[in-house]
């Protein structure tokens, strides 16, 4: 049944699947088995990933290839993925459940020999089956386990996909706008020799090597049957001995026989025993070439000795690759399979140390003596010196390597020119003459030069009759091949643009997320009342982001006195998060805020960081109310109104002011909360009832601030507690104890009057209010309201805070001792009184 | 990621008084556009560029820094990991060239000591509004032994040449620290034959 409403507007092309757009990624001859969608997991973070089974024709093998997006999916172009990972589905390949995970029936990993394992999650939907994908990953293993292991497999294809960067993913695709052809000029030449050197004369090979009518560019020259005395056949004898002086002195006649009107030199020479390649190019060229390698495939006697085989030379002119072989394969009429055999084997042993084999070069030269032999017919086979054209052909017919190669069972996809010359196989040494000895061996065209690949025309290919001393002529092909190479002027300007847009791509693609605002304004903030701000932030770039606040140089991400939440998150595409920031002005960070007023205008600077991005610096402000808990008793007695009425800014100004002068003799703040106790009577018996109880603050502290920050003409608000808490806070809370800079001088002085001098060395509103504590402690121990060693511990802690002298074993009991100098009414006689509020009416000071 | 596109990578730095054209500069240089409006920067934005210097391509991440006065303290933070540091003032404002001197000092006290410095007088099309010359500028950068250039973001002036020469001075020093390390070298497999004349001869 149909169903009208599924029909496609006219016009409007199928929505392309994701399939079709990751297929655009490979080439032709690479096919997508399977695409699923997975998450890699990276320690804890989950990253989507696009995993692709393909299979390659030409290497004959199976990859994944694991993708990233460079943007959140769906895939809308092929331009959003980039290759992340590569696993080359060799024996080395394995997939695994991993049991371990917490989610492990939707958990794997892959790993190969150089990699992994990858650990990979999934949802198990329908559009990612994992049993297909596992499926096809095991078959793909079983068909791998199954290989030949003779067969011409490889993974180079993968190399275009590993480690290749963006850059040159994004060259090799405009390739074709810096690529140009240029001509360039092979000789390619083949002879066996015999074993008979290589003749008299400066130049013994001009006329078969220096006869073109244009230099060539590239000479290649296959030789054979290299003089090899035989008991020295065994390969490594004849590497070490005799043969080198022999491979240079032919190497040398050749570079006297090459065309003249051009410098040479050799690029590469390759021998194995007695068949030797050599690669000669024109100095012009040379530095062209950015790559040579050499290679040698043993055959012959138990396909070993190297008696016969194949030689081989890669290159890479500009950008095309050039291989030539020169090969020796199997001797005598019947043998076509042995000469069948020889070849498959020098195609499959000729890997060359990068990996790249023959098949993987552009241009491919082979010469050799083949030996490929004309079986039919008698009689035709000994055509006259001046044999025609129809001769050769009808000889050709017979010709085993054409024949052979008709049937497929060698040289696949190999070219060779049309033969217009004589057999170059057998003659009398020295002559024209076909064998004239007893044995009658029949003519045949052993010496051949074939090629493969693209963009190559043959000029010419012959023989040379006069260079008669081997048993053999010797042969030549000239080619034109159109080198792939790149337009310096063209590629710089296309490496420029993809330099460019790969930036441009990098810099768009940031991570990015926008703050509401970057300067958060607490407004009015005062001591003890702690407040918050929240802010957003959003990300609307089109990839997820991670923030976090970054840590300063204190190695916190803020200021005590703040606390941020989260400090770190993840934000989804078009998502945003609130951050709260909590500001508390509490006992434990009044100094260091008043510290920072001082110096800044803002309570602190947070840095939002963003994941692979920038920074973002968040001001924090606002108007610290002052209070005059905090504030040294020096800045107290300098005010001239109430604290509540001081801006941050005045109060800045007064904290800084350094000047002697001051507007009351005792902080009034101080002076009216001892007149509060003294007067409660015994009410403020066990005001202070330990060291710690100045940290925890009641509920009524606020109003007792706001009684005294604003000089209230209102009743006292608070009961003794509180007051006996605000006065070891107002004490406690500055910067600097009561009693510095003299605090370690008064720990060690035990007498009175030492004491007293420092005392008397202490600023005038430190000294008087410390003066007048002693005065207010000493009358309530004597009333009995206080308990002397209690409250000689808690003062004498407070009064002589020190960061160091608290690691002093007896820090504690010389505190103690210390006030009891001046509160312990027993003591005080042992003084000399000289305290200023006489001893006579000890209370007389506290009286307001 | 299999994603390496540069053989180099470098940092560099830019700071400055706030208004000096530190963003226009980056922006110049990076995208290759101009905005006559003011963004102050709050906090450090980075951009990348890579560049072709000697065959090698060189990624250079810049980090522009907020040039205001409160963000100063905290952005020292960010010397440390800079190889290079753009200096940079505006010849129409007299207060950012003074505070050179002030700029170099945290130079001193925060930064890497190798840090290859440059001084930037920015804004050189505006000659009207001009107030710092040009020997002004000379004369600092001389004094400290430092690269000097006068550039324009806007008219596109000695922007370009600015980064170069910079990252040119840090391929220097850095250059003689690693091994010359070429990837595209001619190997020649010459593993069954003696040397011969004119097989050694490499080239890149």
């Amino acid at each position: 049944m149909e169903t009208v409403g599924d029909s496609v507007p006219n016009g409007t092309a199928p929505p392309r699947t994701t399939l079709d757009i990751v297929k655009e990624r490979f080439k032709e001859d690479e096919v997508i088995l399977s695409i699923f969608d997975a998450y890699q997991i990276i320690g804890h973070e989950y990253t989507n990933r696009l995993l692709a089974l393909v299979s390659s024709a030409s290497g004959g093998t199976f990859a994944i290839i694991a993708f990233s997006y460079l943007r959140t999916p769906p895939l809308t172009t092929v331009n959003e993925l980039i290759i992340n990972k590569v696993f080359a589905i060799d024996s080395s390949f394995q997939i695994r459940q991993d049991s371990m995970g917490s989610i492990n029936t939707q958990q794997f990993d892959l790993s190969t020999a150089e990699d992994g394992p990858f650990k990979y999650y999934y949802f198990p939907t329908e559009s990612s089956n994992y049993e297909d994908f596992h499926a096809k990953i095991t078959s793909c293993q079983r068909s791998m386990a199954q290989y030949d292991p003779e067969a011409v497999l490889n993974f180079r294809w993968l190399n275009d996909y590993r480690q290749i960067g963006e850059v040159k993913q994004e060259l090799k695709k405009r390739e074709s706008e810096y690529i140009v052809y240029e001509d360039i000029h092979i000789f390619c030449a083949t002879w066996n020799v015999n074993n008979k050197p290589c003749g008299d004369g400066e130049n013994p090979l001009r006329s078969w090597l220096g006869h073109t009518a244009q230099p060539p560019d590239i000479y290649a020259i296959g030789l054979q049957e290299l003089y090899a005395p035989a008991k020295a056949m065994a390969y490594e004898m004849v590497k070490t001995t005799q043969m080198g002086g022999i491979e240079k002195t032919w190497i040398d006649k050749i570079m006297a026989s090459l065309h003249p009107d051009a410098k040479y030199e050799v690029l590469g020479t390759q021998r194995l025993v007695a068949t030797m390649l050599t690669v000669i190019v024109r100095q012009q060229i040379r530095p062209q070439i950015t790559r040579c390698r050499l290679k040698t495939v043993a055959r012959g006697v138990f396909n070993a000795l190297g008696n016969k085989g194949g030689v081989g030379i890669s290159l890479q002119l500009n950008e095309g690759n050039l291989c030539f072989i020169n090969s020796h394969l199997a001797a005598h009429m019947a043998n076509v399979e042995e000469r069948n055999a020889d070849y498959n084997a020098i195609v499959q042993g000729m890997t060359f140390d990068d990996g790249r084999t023959i098949s993987d070069h552009d241009h491919i030269f082979w010469v050799g003596d083949l030996n490929y032999r004309i079986q039919e017919p008698p009689g035709q086979q000994r055509p006259g010196p001046m044999s025609d054209a129809q001769t050769y052909e009808l000889l050709l017919q017979y010709d085993q390597l054409r024949q052979e190669m008709q049937r497929g069972k060698c040289f696949e996809g190999y070219t060779e020119g049309d033969i217009k010359f004589r057999p170059t196989y057998k003659y009398d040494p020295g002559t024209d003459t076909y064998d004239s000895s007893e044995k009658q061996r029949a003519p045949a065209y052993c010496d051949r030069v074939l090629w493969k690949g693209t963009r190559i025309e043959q000029l010419a290919y012959n023989s040379i009759m006069e260079i008669r001393q081997s048993d053999h002529k010797p042969v030549y092909a000239v080619f034109r091949v159109k080198i792939k190479t790149r337009d310096a002027v063209k590629y710089k300007r296309v490496q420029e643009e993809v330099l460019k847009a790969v930036d441009k791509r990098e810099n768009d693609n940031q991570p990015q997320i926008n703050v509401e605002k970057t300067v958060i304004d607490f407004g009015s903030v005062r001591f003890n009342e702690p407040v918050t701000q929240n802010f957003t932030v959003f990300n609307n770039c089109p990839l997820p982001v991670d923030f976090s606040f970054k840590e300063k140089d204190i190695h916190a991400i803020c200021e005590p006195w703040l606390h941020v939440d989260p400090r770190h998150d993840s934000l989804l595409i078009d998502s945003a998060r609130s951050i709260r920031l909590k500001m508390h002005v509490s006992v434990r960070t009044i100094a260091g805020l008043l510290r920072k007023i001082r110096q800044s205008d803002n309570f602190d600077i947070l840095i939002l960081h963003v994941e692979n991005g920038r920074d973002i610096f968040i001001t924090v402000t606002g108007d610290y109310q002052p209070s005059c808990f905090g504030l040294s008793m020096e800045t107290m007695c300098r005010t001239d109104r109430p604290l509540g009425e001081y801006t941050q800014e005045q109060i800045k100004q007064l904290i800084n002011d350094d000047s002697p002068e001051y507007r009351v003799t005792m902080p009034r703040e101080f002076f009216l909360l001892i007149d509060f106790l003294y007067k409660q009577g015994p009410k403020q018996e066990g005001a202070f009832p330990s060291y710690d109880s100045r940290q925890s603050l009641g509920s009524q502290f606020n109003l007792l601030r706001d009684w005294l920050d604003s000089w209230s003409d209102e009743p006292f608000p608070v009961n003794a507690e509180t007051a006996a808490q605000a006065l070891l806070l107002l004490l406690d809370l500055p910067e600097q104890a009561l009693l510095e800079p003299f605090v370690e001088d008064l720990l060690t002085c035990s007498n009175k009057s030492r004491a007293m001098d420092y005392i008397s060395l202490l600023s005038p509103p430190k000294r008087n209010v410390f003066m007048h504590l002693c005065m207010f402690l000493r009358a309530g121990i004597e009333s009995q309201y206080y308990d002397l060693q209690q409250v000689a511990s808690i003062f004498g802690r407070i009064l002589l805070r020190s960061g160091e002298c608290t690691a002093w074993m007896d820090y504690h009991s010389r505190c103690v001792q210390f006030m009891r100098l001046f509160i312990d009414n027993d003591m005080e006689s042992l003084g000399n009184g000289n305290d200023g509020a006489g001893s006579g009416d000890r209370t007389a000071g506290l009286q307001a | 990621m299999a994603k390496k596109t540069y053989d180099l990578l470098f940092k560099l730095l830019l700071i400055g008084d706030s208004g000096v054209g530190k963003t226009c500069i980056l922006f110049r240089f990076s995208d290759d556009a101009f905005t006559s409006t003011f963004i102050s920067t709050i906090g450090i934005d980075f951009k990348i560029k890579t560049v072709e210097l000697r065959g090698k391509k060189i990624k250079l991440q810049i980090w522009d820094t907020a040039g205001q006065e409160r963000f100063h303290t905290i952005t020292t933070s960010y010397y440390r990991g800079a190889m290079g540091i753009m200096l940079v003032y505006d010849i129409t404002n007299e207060k950012s060239f003074e505070n050179i001197v002030k700029w170099l000092r945290n130079i001193d006290e925060h930064a890497n000591e190798d840090v290859e410095k440059m001084i930037l007088g920015n804004k050189c099309d505006m000659t009207d509004k001009r107030v710092v010359n040009k020997e002004r500028g000379e004369a600092i950068a001389r004094e400290h032994g430092i690269r000097f250039m006068e550039t324009s973001a806007k008219s596109n002036i000695n922007i370009e040449r600015a980064f170069c020469e910079l990252a040119e001075a840090i391929l220097d020093k850095t250059s003689g620290r690693e091994s010359a390390e070429n990837p595209e070298r001619v190997i020649i497999d010459r593993r069954n034959n003696e040397k011969a004349p004119g097989y050694s001869k490499c080239c890149a």
